[in-house]
């Protein structure tokens, strides 16, 4: 690497932009149970693998392509992860802020070691007729897989958006999240919204990690490291600002590419975490947060 | 932690009163535990390796999380710098008693040079830095070109038969165990246990806060990384992903909740119990980490306090009444 080229460096910039953007969907979800719930949810990673697995076996068994599973994945997530906080994580909530971290870190280890018995320890990937394909824009060249990614993570996090901020929904769930006992005299179900919420994030992430799979391999034991990479999402794009997620998620993918161009790809994740480290030390509340609150 | 003052972690097994009864019990299981390789053959030499090795690792991982309420999941990162300093400095020629000294250098050291990022984070926050820490520390190594990449590096100091490793162990478990013992019955173990319970009123009466969760993820760090090193004899080869894996924090954690959090005894009960659930389940060990993880949603759900924990508060209300 002695002289920079500016064709390629525009190119891994935009390039990163789009895949941080895409993979932004992940972390929206992880956002809203933070944000709601005040509850680190340690088993996100999981769902995030279990969401590239539904897609990829909806397409090995019935032919549906992984686009068109979209749909499918979003509601299978959402009934699987609607069952675990009313069951398993409502009821320790009174043990204190430890005993839910710890807890989804529980069902995370249980997961994955679920999915390495059933889906076996092979890397695997999602295909599509676009998985080869590049748009060419002048000399740039991108990958048209990125570019629906990030398209359909950029349309789902407006629907989220607008779900938040514009619906009742929305208005019970940013009651709740700012303060709960309030919200609970003045009427709203709480448990009910954080239930919703957690159910969301199960679609949400599942979904995420759909787009994930379409662009990387995936093996049982990814989750972790997609678990970390929303992490440093969130915390750049401010906890529980939805669209602020979206920005946090082109700022770390661009910063990832940079890191993958300069120093060799097997960093590419090694830039993303010290970025988190460094950015939960200096401005736990994001960077780009205005507001502290949904 | 304000309002977090958890049940997993506070009350209870908290007025812990070390006498010299504790030392002397210790003395005498230790002495028992000595004799088992005239006695027992390798396999259960190897087994009793392991609870030894997972019980020091729980209970001076219990130093930070269980008595100062740091919840590490960065144990990795400690447990693989005692690998990896053990694999260069004993190819380098060191004597071994000197690596480990080195290893747990070498781990307070790094709690040191992280401290200042990571005690700016708070309870959740915090947990979620040491995480990200050592998963780093591991793409690090894997990546750097000084520690031998994914390959790793083979030692080539003579390997330890199953008898000398399982005394190593047992020296290094009653050391954890006097370091833990000799920590409760000094002022630092009021101290620790303040920040524990609330950060801010600690600070307000006086108690040095960074400097207490210093000591105390260091002395953790340090402890943790000197098992480490002992793996790395162990295997005869280190490498980032079995150093540094993730899967290493996981059995520390749940051995101190299944056992219980900030007791003496507890991470030894965990050791024992997830060592032989693993013997039993050895031909499946994706099902034996799954049953622990249903193990530890139970345990936190139904007894927060872990075995130890609730057999001791049981043990005290009987007393209460009679």
């Amino acid at each position: 690497m002695n002289s920079i080229d500016p064709v390629g460096l525009t190119n891994t910039v935009l390039g990163g932009a789009l895949l941080g953007g895409l993979i932004a969907l992940s972390a929206v979800g992880l956002s809203l149970v933070l944000g709601v719930m005040k509850l680190v949810n340690l088993v996100h990673g999981q769902i995030v693998v279990l969401g590239a697995y539904m897609a990829y076996y909806l397409s090995a068994f019935w032919g549906i392509s992984p686009l068109l599973a979209l749909p499918i994945v979003f509601v299978l997530g959402f009934l699987f992860m609607a069952p675990v906080q009313r069951f398993i994580l409502a009821p320790v909530a009174r043990h204190g802020e430890e005993a839910g971290l710890l807890t989804t870190f529980a069902l995370a280890i249980i997961l994955e070691n679920l999915f390495i018995r059933i889906f076996s320890g092979d890397s695997r990937s999602l295909d599509t007729i676009f998985s080869r394909e590049t748009i060419a824009i002048g000399p740039i060249n991108l990958p048209t897989i990125y570019l629906i990614g990030f398209g359909i993570s950029l349309a789902v996090c407006l629907a989220v958006w607008a779900l938040v901020t514009r619906t009742s929904f929305g208005r019970s769930l940013r009651a709740s999240s700012e303060d709960p006992i309030s919200a609970a005299i003045v009427g709203i179900h709480v448990s009910r919204i954080r239930w919703g919420t957690f159910a969301l994030n199960g679609g949400l992430s599942a979904i995420g990690g759909v787009l994930i799979a379409l662009c990387f391999s995936f093996t049982p034991s990814s989750g972790s490291e997609y678990l970390l990479t929303a992490f440093a999402i969130i915390v750049l794009g401010g906890l529980g600002n939805i669209m602020g997620t979206f920005v946090g998620g082109i700022a770390l993918g661009i910063f990832q590419s940079l890191g993958a161009y300069f120093f060799g790809d097997g960093y590419r994740t090694f830039v993303g975490l010290v970025m988190l480290i460094v950015l939960l030390a200096i401005a736990p509340n994001g960077i780009l947060n205005r507001r502290r609150s949904l | 932690m304000k309002n977090g003052m958890s049940v997993l972690l506070s009350r209870i097994a908290t007025p812990t009163r070390v006498g010299r009864r504790d030392f002397i019990i210790v003395a005498a299981l230790a002495a028992i535990a000595f004799v088992v390789p005239y006695v027992a053959g390798t396999y259960q030499q190897e087994v009793g390796f392991r609870i030894l090795q997972l019980g020091a690792l729980a209970a001076a991982w219990n130093i930070a999380a269980g008595y100062t309420g740091l919840v590490s999941l960065g144990s990795a990162a400690f447990f693989g710098l005692g690998v990896y300093t053990m694999a260069l400095a004993s190819n380098a020629g060191l004597p071994i008693v000197l690596c480990m000294i080195l290893a747990a250098v070498v781990a307070g050291l790094f709690a040191l040079i992280v401290s200042p990022a990571l005690f700016r984070l708070r309870g959740l926050y915090f947990t979620v830095g040491t995480l990200a820490l050592a998963e780093a520390l591991r793409i690090f190594v894997v990546n750097s070109p000084w520690f031998g990449g994914q390959a790793g590096i083979f030692l080539t100091a003579r390997a330890p038969k199953a008898f000398e490793l399982y005394w190593i162990a047992l020296a290094i478990a009653v050391l954890v165990i006097v370091c833990v013992l000799v920590l409760l019955r000094s002022r630092w173990s009021y101290r620790m246990q303040a920040v524990r319970d609330d950060e801010d009123v600690a600070s307000q009466l006086g108690v040095r806060t960074y400097r207490t969760k210093l000591w105390a993820f260091g002395l953790s760090g340090a402890l943790i990384a000197i098992v480490g090193s002992v793996q790395a004899l162990n295997q005869g080869i280190v490498q980032p992903n079995g150093g540094f894996g993730i899967s290493w924090t996981i059995e520390i954690v749940s051995v101190a909740i299944i056992g219980g959090m900030g007791t003496k005894v507890g991470p030894w009960i965990g050791a024992v119990f997830i060592v032989l659930l693993g013997e039993f389940l050895i031909q499946f060990p994706e099902i034996h980490m799954a049953v622990v993880g249903v193990v530890l949603v139970l345990v936190i759900r139904f007894m927060p306090n872990g075995i130890w924990g609730t057999f001791t508060l049981a043990l005290q209300k009987e007393r209460n009444f009679s």
